[in-house]
């Protein structure tokens, strides 16, 4: 007899159909499992039999041939144990051949018969709902997350029995359909707030600049002065994710295995922040199956890299596609696939190898070192940073001081979500949200700049030798420091405070 | 020879009569561009490769302002103060000579080739290495004793304690020419070297006046009548600028001392760079810089 069932493999963060075919017929007793499957979907065969067995249905001593179709697709991960099991379960008869209609069904096997949690589950459900399917047979452990999705059904097992009844009809549906799960709309809370952050008042400011605009900033100062703890603080100021972001980050999380259990949606702006020795692989997504990396993984948030030029050249240079279009295409043995890589990159670095230049009584780097140190970042990076700005080492006075509470996360949230309301009426008509993306042809349109300004910046290009792609950061800066002020153009006081967060160029280090 | 490049032995008549009289001068020297002029008056302008915005300021002024009495300026063409000293005087249009720790047809360090083109035109290039010898670690105290020799008087603008530009004061001692150190703050590393020159009894060099004296000559460009260093526009700038210091400032610390916001304090750091009076040696770090002549 023969029976299908629904599933899904997962390729990028995106499912794929795939349908699990089952046939028990007369002939040499024998499990074959065929359809391009990879070692960890072949061993489903044991787990299945062994917990059937426990389930007390023991497999007949017939030649049972499993099929995952489309053939040519390589299929990877463990949940297809429960779509098999279901299969051979429908072939023998044991459950109803209606009963997988429409269904989409994942989840690992126990020995037991215990279903357990998988990742993926995300993207496998929004699959299903978009093929027409009316409900999910997912583990119980994955309720919460695939409860995100409106408007499917979704029945949560945590036994072959529990499965097996449910099939039957035997089990009323252990929750009430269509429930939706409580989404917290309102605050997602972070454990930590730039009210920590006493003093380093010019560093907040470039902080809230470049949240503001979704720029990426780069910070240089000495060991011990905070630039970690201000990059942690970043996404408590990003306004809150809408919720098709909060699908796109969860989905992210869901397919890379890294939801913490029982999750359902992600609320909170991720923070990523790789090890300097992070291969570039790692950083742009690898493994014989693409898998997420850490770019992605800190996608609707930020990515945090201290200690940029300990990090090795090609995994430096790897950021650059990522950084410009906000995705990265990965190729690897068994496939390729497009992550969403829309991050704000957070860059510390020492201003030498010992850290304390310029204070020439203690730092004792040469002036070769100083340049060499510097020189281990590349200029196109140093382009992508469009705001750079000066960690000083922190006094004891400030560290004590009491005198004004600083500035909350909470406020400045307000502050970037004006800003942000201004550049979303702006870009209405463009595929674009910030002004950081804004390239050479729109930039005249959306950067007016009044005539105190205009003749500013022309002092500004001659005197101080900036470059085209210096002249297009510094613009697009100050168009979001007007944005915070609201104002329509660009006045001279917006400019010029851009050009005091403008990036390094390579010779800044100049002795 | 290669192109551009002579060489004088010591029997030549060209050979730098300054040299002649002094214990271990190489037998012939090389030279890219001219040699100094044996009648004008000459000063060597030494000091400390990881100079501070101070020793730079200073370095260049003093070679500008001497170069502009018709003092020849040498140094070494290393980073810091020698490459400083190298440009103000070719800024003053006068002439500079640079010694070198490898052949003349080698610019070293890489950094430095705009300048090693321009010294070129406006003076030379010497070494008493053969062409194509390497900047071997151990040639460069050996040519401090041709920069000393070939000036009439040594200034050393910033050094520590254990700094080759006090090599170049010892062989200036011997050969019996005069050593002026500029001062500097007492704690300040970089001035170490040049406050314990003085204290064993070198010259002060504590304006461009006294280094002129030194060699017999007279201060003779017009001066601004009391230029005081205050501006009397905004007072924004006008305290930022008060708070600006010939050490460089960060950002932060001149924003506690003004009680502006960041944009206004921005924006007169901007206004004071493009009057250049104030420049930017490193992010967001701000240092007052003489505006001279």
């Amino acid at each position: 007899m023969f029976s299908s069932v629904l599933s899904a493999a997962i390729y990028g963060v995106e499912a794929v159909l795939v349908r699990v075919e089952a046939d028990v017929s007369d002939g040499l007793p024998c499990f074959a499992m065929v359809g391009y499957v990879s070692s960890q979907v072949k061993e489903a065969q044991d787990r299945v039999r062994t917990a059937l067995r426990n389930t007390n249905l023991a497999l007949p001593p017939k030649r049972i041939t499993i099929n995952l179709a489309p053939a040519d697709l390589r299929k990877d991960g463990s949940w297809f144990d429960l779509p098999v099991a279901a299969a051979v379960l429908g072939a023998m008869g044991k459950i109803p051949g209606n009963s997988m209609e429409n269904t989409m069904v994942a989840g690992e096997l126990g020995l037991n018969g215990a279903i357990q949690s998988v990742s993926g589950i995300l993207p496998m459900v929004l699959k299903a709902k978009e093929i027409g399917c009316t409900k999910c047979i997912i583990p119980k452990g994955n309720e919460n997350e695939g409860k995100v999705v409106a408007g499917i059904q979704i029945i949560a097992v945590d036994s072959l029995s529990q499965f097996i009844a449910f099939c039957n009809m035997k089990e009323p549906l252990a929750t009430e359909p269509e429930l939706q799960i409580n989404i917290e709309t309102s605050q997602a809370d972070y454990d930590v707030d730039f009210a920590d952050v006493h003093g380093q008042e010019a560093v907040k400011r470039a902080a809230l600049i470049a949240a503001a605009g979704f720029h990426n900033l780069l910070m240089i100062g000495p060991p011990g002065t905070g630039k970690t703890m201000i990059a942690k603080r970043i996404p408590t100021i990003l306004p809150m994710m809408a919720q098709q972001e909060q699908l796109e980050v969860t989905r992210i999380y869901s397919v890379a295995g890294l939801l913490p259990e029982g999750a359902a949606l992600l609320t909170r702006r991720p923070f990523r922040a790789p090890h300097h020795t992070i291969s570039p692989q790692a950083l742009a997504g690898g493994g014989r199956v693409p898998q997420p990396g850490e770019v992605t993984l800190a996608h609707r948030g930020v990515l945090f890299l201290d200690e940029l030029p300990e990090m090795g050249k090609r995994s430096m240079e790897v950021l650059r596609q990522p950084l410009e279009e906000r995705e990265i295409t990965v190729s690897r043995l068994y496939g390729t696939a497009r992550f969403p890589a829309t991050t704000m990159l957070v860059g510390a670095m020492n201003p030498c190898a010992c850290g304390y230049y310029p204070d020439l009584n203690k730092c004792c780097c040469t002036p070769t070192s100083l340049n060499s140190y510097a020189g281990k970042i590349s200029q196109p990076l140093l382009d992508r940073l469009d705001l750079c700005v000066e960690v000083p080492a922190i006094s004891y006075r400030d560290l004590r001081k009491n005198k004004e509470s600083p500035m909350n996360s909470q406020q400045m949230r307000q502050a970037v979500e004006k800003a942000l309301d201004i550049q979303k009426e702006r870009y209405r008509s463009l595929d674009i949200c910030f002004n950081s993306e804004i390239t050479g042809a729109d930039l005249n349109e959306f950067c007016v700049l009044d005539v105190g300004a205009q003749k500013l910046l022309e002092q500004i290009f001659d005197k101080m030798g900036l470059s085209a792609r210096a002249y297009h950061r510094i613009l697009k800066t100050a168009r979001t420091i007007a944005d915070l002020a609201g104002s329509e153009v660009i006045q001279k006081e917006h400019l010029s405070e851009a050009v005091c967060y403008r990036s390094p160029d390579k010779n800044f280090w100049r002795i | 020879m290669k192109e551009n490049v002579y060489y004088y032995r010591r029997e030549d008549k060209q050979y730098p009569k300054r040299m002649e009289h002094y214990k271990g001068m190489p037998k012939k020297i090389y030279v890219k561009g001219i040699l100094p002029d044996e009648q004008l008056p000459t000063a060597a302008i030494v000091g400390a490769r990881m100079c501070s915005p101070y020793g730079r300021q200073q370095a260049y002024t003093y070679a500008k302002l001497l170069a502009r009495h018709g003092v020849q300026v040498i140094s070494g063409m290393a980073l810091g103060v020698d490459s400083y000293a190298h440009e103000g005087a070719l800024d003053g249009g006068g002439k500079t000579f640079a010694v070198l720790g490898c052949g003349v047809d080698i610019c070293y360090p890489a950094q430095n080739r705009s300048l090693y083109a321009r010294i070129q035109k406006q003076g030379g290039i010497l070494s008493e290495l053969a062409l194509g010898t390497k900047p071997l670690a151990h040639h460069f105290p050996m040519r401090n004793r041709i920069i000393s020799a070939l000036s009439d008087l040594v200034l050393v603008v910033e050094a520590k304690e254990k700094s080759g530009s006090l090599i170049t004061a010892d062989f200036a001692l011997e050969q019996g020419k005069t050593v002026l150190a500029l001062p500097g703050r007492v704690d300040d590393e970089l001035s170490k070297g040049c406050n314990r020159l003085i204290a064993q009894g070198a010259g002060v060099a504590y304006s461009v006046e006294s280094v002129l004296n030194e060699l017999d000559m007279e201060y003779i460009l017009k001066r601004g009548i009391c230029k005081k260093s205050k501006i009397s526009i905004a007072t924004v700038k006008d305290l930022v600028y008060s708070c600006v210091d010939l050490t460089p400032r960060d950002l932060h610390t001149i924003m506690e001392e003004v009680p502006y916001s960041a944009q206004e304090i921005s924006k007169a750091l901007l206004e004071l760079q493009l009057e250049g009076k104030v420049w930017e040696p490193f992010k967001n770090y701000y240092v007052r810089s003489e505006v001279e002549d």
